[in-house]
């Protein structure tokens, strides 16, 4: 078994496998977890650079056992991914401190395998798909190197080998990918792990917590439109709305009886397809107000938010219809209203002001224009970086620093409407969005975040009312990039300067939805539109199977093909198998050339023994000698000497030795 | 315990299988597509269950990148195969048996590979009784593999099958084939004895002084394997005729019998012993000598073909010749 121990060398290439693999999971791991497979990692090096075996059994074993103790106790279970993950990880690093023979060596790339896809079982980037690819190639490299007889195989060759080896796999692997067929749901659910923050909006809203979004680049969702798309001013896509104001934060609560009152739709419906990024919440950020959509568990809830049963936590497609213009039929129910009403805790000179207000303007809509109006003509100012404010946030916005992103304008106004005694709330989601013009969608980004309200007017129903229309009206036209100062911290200002900076965006971003589209929302409707573009008529799962075996079988018969054709001998040189050709001829007819003649010899004896051939052979032989040995003299290129090679047609006697007898 | 005998048992019927199937083969023989088998190790089957885990978990988190990756992995495991079947196709293999072999130490039967094509033949591995060896063959070249077995008694080793065999790449597949060719080895007695050759008691020293330096050139006689290169008739090749060794006789040297017969009172083995021990003794002596024993009788020259023969035929003695 002596020689089945691993060395130095073997060790360090598989841990460097490893670690690369792990890199994959880093912002996932405990971090213990982490800290603990590199120490053993580094104990076990350290222990067989000094030519060492692995440290005694006892020790193995204790520190085994509490690792997966405390693993326990921190996810008290080991089922779902993050839990999975971690043991697994943990497992390889507790392997590699009792790695000796190759037997471990063969486990620990299993382990690097599996480390490596459960990284992609919740992942979605290319780029993550193809590092672990990367690793995969590396970890095959390894292997190869450890498992072949002393002396093990350069590294360049190996990894030209492995590179053959996956290369080859490729077409095969997609033809699985394409024909394997795909089940609707999972075969078990797994306990859900949410552990994992998004950004985004979330079900609360304090001043400045939108600042933050506006700061973030990342795609919310992308929305796709059957026909025209709503103008700029109309599209504003509803996420959660707050209706529980202690004063300086806005929360989600509401009744759960309260359902929603019906609408009458007007105006024109959008139909649309959202891509919804995973965001950890269970709501859909639909277009103002939805009214159809194409969601499994989907509902609308009392204050017309689109949610579904589960959080999203993977990317979804939903088909929708909404209305930009409704009217509600129904008059306000009783507990929304109580809830609506609710006036602002503290801020006490905000009651004061809409009290002011509102007896100077009795009739609701004056009350609300003078809101706005207040909102334009006092120095009231749009910016991203607003100055923080105390408990009494909307006092202190309204009265001291007037400063204030679309979250504070939203907020003080649904303030000084309920103390007015209007029902109204705040509504978070996006607003706007960017179209790519490179592949016909609109890219709505976490910067694209907006607070708005909503306030009830009798007769009408729900009236949306957007107080930073009122102070900054180009935000709502034209987004946000274009509406702060020159002087704000913006990510994006610069690319105004450089417009193809921005198209290039664009593009990319047109090849991510089209990796999301293809790639990662691949199902079974997609394989069945697969079927139909290859011609298969009316496609179900036993024919996918049928097509999935005949791709199989074509794909077996090219790899192997494949893997023989270097089995050939080398392929001659043209002259030299034009000349074997030659020869072959002549043997036919009874002049073999001898395995020592050469080429002058050769046509010698064959004008000996075949006078009519003389001139014939010892041109071609003439020409060969001269083509091999002395090319820069040949009368021929060694194309016309193969054509002259196919030319000659040796009779089988001599026609003229016959005819004189 | 019990799972490696079965292994083992499946493993004996697959060669008494295969050895019905492709019948007696000559050698040297190309190994052909049809007798190869591959079978995944223990490893391979580690693996296999790893990528049963690798598609439940991808099916089961619908995840396409998993499934992405899974499949990669199932088809490296398949193009894997093909590649470990392919580290034998093609291969020529042919035996020489013609090499020393005493009673008490490793009798060699050495192997010769030859790789036509234009791909490299790494750990290819060759089984003969209980030994092995294991090499690469580069492209376009031939290989040696010498396969070591212990022997305990001279005589005459017979070997009906032997078996060519690759793990390569990555070991999760064994490939293999049965080669169904006689090799036989003899195996002279292992040299001792404390007798003095008979010449050696009367001429003594003068005889040791004669066989140096006063060489000639006594005339050529036919190529047998084992004659130094210098020896070679090179011009008489270059001619074109058969290859012939040039040979020399030490004018003062004599032929000597190393005969059965001076061993009176010895019993067989040990006889034999002290003839190999002699063959030896002589050979290295560069004297002519001839072997006389019941049954056989090998006319005086010395060389390694005429030392060979000697030894096989003490090896043989008393046993039934194929």
């Amino acid at each position: 078994m002596k020689a089945d121990r691993v060395s130095y060398e073997d060790l360090l290439g598989i841990c460097a496998c490893l670690a690369l693999a792990l890199a994959a999971h880093v912002t996932s791991l405990p971090v213990w977890v982490l800290a603990t497979i590199a120490v053993s990692g580094g104990i076990r090096l350290l222990l067989a650079s000094r030519g060492e075996g692995p440290p005694p059994r006892a020790l193995r074993l204790t520190i085994s056992v509490v690792a997966i103790v405390l693993l326990f106790l921190r996810f008290r279970t080991f089922n779902g991914l993050a839990a999975g993950s971690a043991l697994l990880a943990l497992t390889a690093g507790l392997k590699l401190l009792e790695t000796e023979t190759k037997r471990d060596i063969y486990i620990l790339t299993l382990i690097i395998y599996f480390v490596s896809i459960a990284a992609l079982l919740e992942g979605e980037s290319f780029w993550l798909l193809a590092y672990l690819i990367g690793v995969c190639w590396l970890t095959t490299a390894t292997l190869l190197r450890l498992t072949t007889a002393r002396p093990a195989p350069e590294w360049a060759r190996s990894l030209r080998y492995a590179g053959r080896i996956l290369s080859q796999a490729l077409p095969l692997a997609l033809v699985f990918w394409l024909f394997f067929p795909r089940f609707g749901g999972p075969l078990w659910q797994m306990p859900d792990d949410g552990a994992t923050a998004a950004s985004g909006i979330g079900d609360s809203m304090s001043p400045g917590d939108i600042t933050d979004l506006a700061m973030s680049d990342d795609i919310a969702f992308r929305v796709r439109f059957k026909d025209d798309p709503p103008p700029p001013q109309e599209r504003y896509w509803r996420g959660p709305v707050m209706h529980d104001f202690d004063g300086r934060t806005w929360r989600r609560s509401y009744p759960a009886s309260v359902r929603a009152a019906a609408l009458t739709d007007q105006g024109p419906a959008y139909r649309y397809t959202l891509s919804l990024e995973p965001h950890q919440h269970n709501w859909i950020f639909a277009l103002d107000w939805p009214t159809h959509w194409d969601l499994p568990h989907g509902a609308l809830n009392g204050d017309y938010t689109l949610v579904q049963a589960e959080p999203v936590s993977h990317p979804i497609d939903v088909a929708l219809t909404s209305y930009t213009h409704v009217q509600s039929t129904e008059p306000l129910s009783g507990p929304l209203r109580r809830l609506d009403l609710a006036p602002p805790a503290h801020n006490p000179r905000t009651l004061q002001l809409a009290q002011t207000l509102r007896s100077a303007h009795p009739a609701e809509m004056d009350y609300v224009q003078s809101v706005l109006a207040m909102f334009n003509e006092q120095p009231f100012y749009y910016t991203l970086t607003p100055p923080p404010l105390g408990n009494d946030s909307v006092d202190a916005f309204l009265f001291d620093t007037k400063r204030g992103f679309c979250g504070h304008y939203a907020s003080a106004f649904a303030a000084l409407m309920r103390a007015a005694g209007i029902p109204a709330h705040v509504v978070t989601g996006y607003q706007g969005g960017t179209f790519n013009r490179f592949a016909d969608y609109w890219i709505v980004r976490q910067s694209d975040a907006h607070a708005w309200d909503e306030i009830w007017v009798d007769g009408h129903g729900w009236l949306r009312v957007d107080p930073t229309s009122a102070i900054a009206p180009e935000r709502v036209e034209r987004g946000l990039t274009d509406t702060v100062g020159a002087d704000e911290h913006v990510i994006s200002r610069w690319q105004r300067r450089t417009p193809w900076l921005g198209d290039t965006r664009l593009r990319l971003d047109a090849l991510r939805e089209l990796w999301r589209e293809r790639i990662l929302l691949f199902n079974q409707d997609s394989q069945q539109q697969l079927l139909e573009l290859l011609g298969i008529p009316a496609p179900d799962g036993e024919k996918l199977v049928l097509v999935l075996a005949a791709t199989l079988t074509l794909g077996l018969t090219w790899l192997t093909w494949q893997v023989r054709r270097e089995l050939k001998p080398a392929r001659k040189e043209p002259v030299i198998r034009a000349y074997s050709r030659l020869c072959d001829k002549l043997a036919a007819v009874g002049l073999a050339r001898l395995p020592h003649e050469g080429a002058e010899a050769f046509a010698t004896r064959v004008a000996r023994q075949r006078p009519d051939l003389r001139l014939a052979v010892d041109a071609l032989c003439r020409d060969y000698s001269a083509l091999r040995y002395a090319p820069a003299d040949a009368r021929v290129t060694s194309g016309e000497f193969a054509a002259a090679v196919r030319a000659f047609r040796p009779t089988r006697r001599d026609s003229r030795a016959s005819s004189e007898r | 315990m019990t799972l490696s005998n079965l292994r083992q048992a499946a493993f004996d019927k697959i060669r008494t299988w295969a050895a019905r199937r492709h019948g007696r083969d000559s050698l040297p023989i190309t190994i052909a597509r049809r007798r190869v088998y591959i079978l995944p190790t223990r490893y391979g089957i580690m693996l296999a269950l790893m990528l049963v885990a690798m598609l439940i978990a991808g099916l089961n988190y619908n995840s396409n990148l998993g499934l992405a990756f899974a499949f990669l992995m199932v088809s490296v495991a398949m193009v894997t195969m093909h590649h470990c079947n392919r580290n034998l196709l093609g291969i020529s293999v042919d035996a020489a048996t013609e090499a020393d072999a005493f009673a008490g130490h490793e009798a060699r039967f050495e192997f010769r590979l030859q790789n036509d094509s234009n791909v490299d033949r790494r750990d290819v591995e060759i089984v003969c009784l209980a030994g092995s060896a294991i090499r690469g063959v580069p492209a376009r070249s031939s290989e040696s593999l010498q396969v070591d077995v212990p022997t305990a008694t001279r005589g005459i080793i017979r070997v009906a099958q032997f078996e060519l065999r690759t793990r390569y790449p990555f070991g999760w597949f064994h490939a293999w084939t049965y080669v169904q060719a006689a090799l036989t080895l003899y195996v002279a007695p292992a040299p001792h004895g404390n007798r003095t050759l008979p010449s050696a008691g009367g001429k003594g020293a003068a005889s040791g002084s004669m066989t140096r330096g006063d060489e000639d050139f006594s005339g050529l006689r036919a190529y047998q394997p084992g004659v130094p290169l210098k020896h070679m008739a090179w011009k008489v090749l270059a001619r074109g005729g058969e290859a012939a060794v040039r040979s020399y006789t030490s004018l003062a040297a004599q032929p000597e019998w190393l005969e059965w017969s001076a061993l009176e009172g010895l019993d067989i083995e040990t006889r034999l012993s002290q003839l190999c021990l002699w063959v030896l003794e002589s050979e290295a002596a560069q004297r002519p000598y001839g072997l006389r024993i019941p049954g056989k009788e090998i006319a005086p020259a010395r060389g390694g073909g005429h030392r060979y023969a000697c030894l096989r035929a003490l090896a043989a003695h008393g046993m039934a010749e194929p």
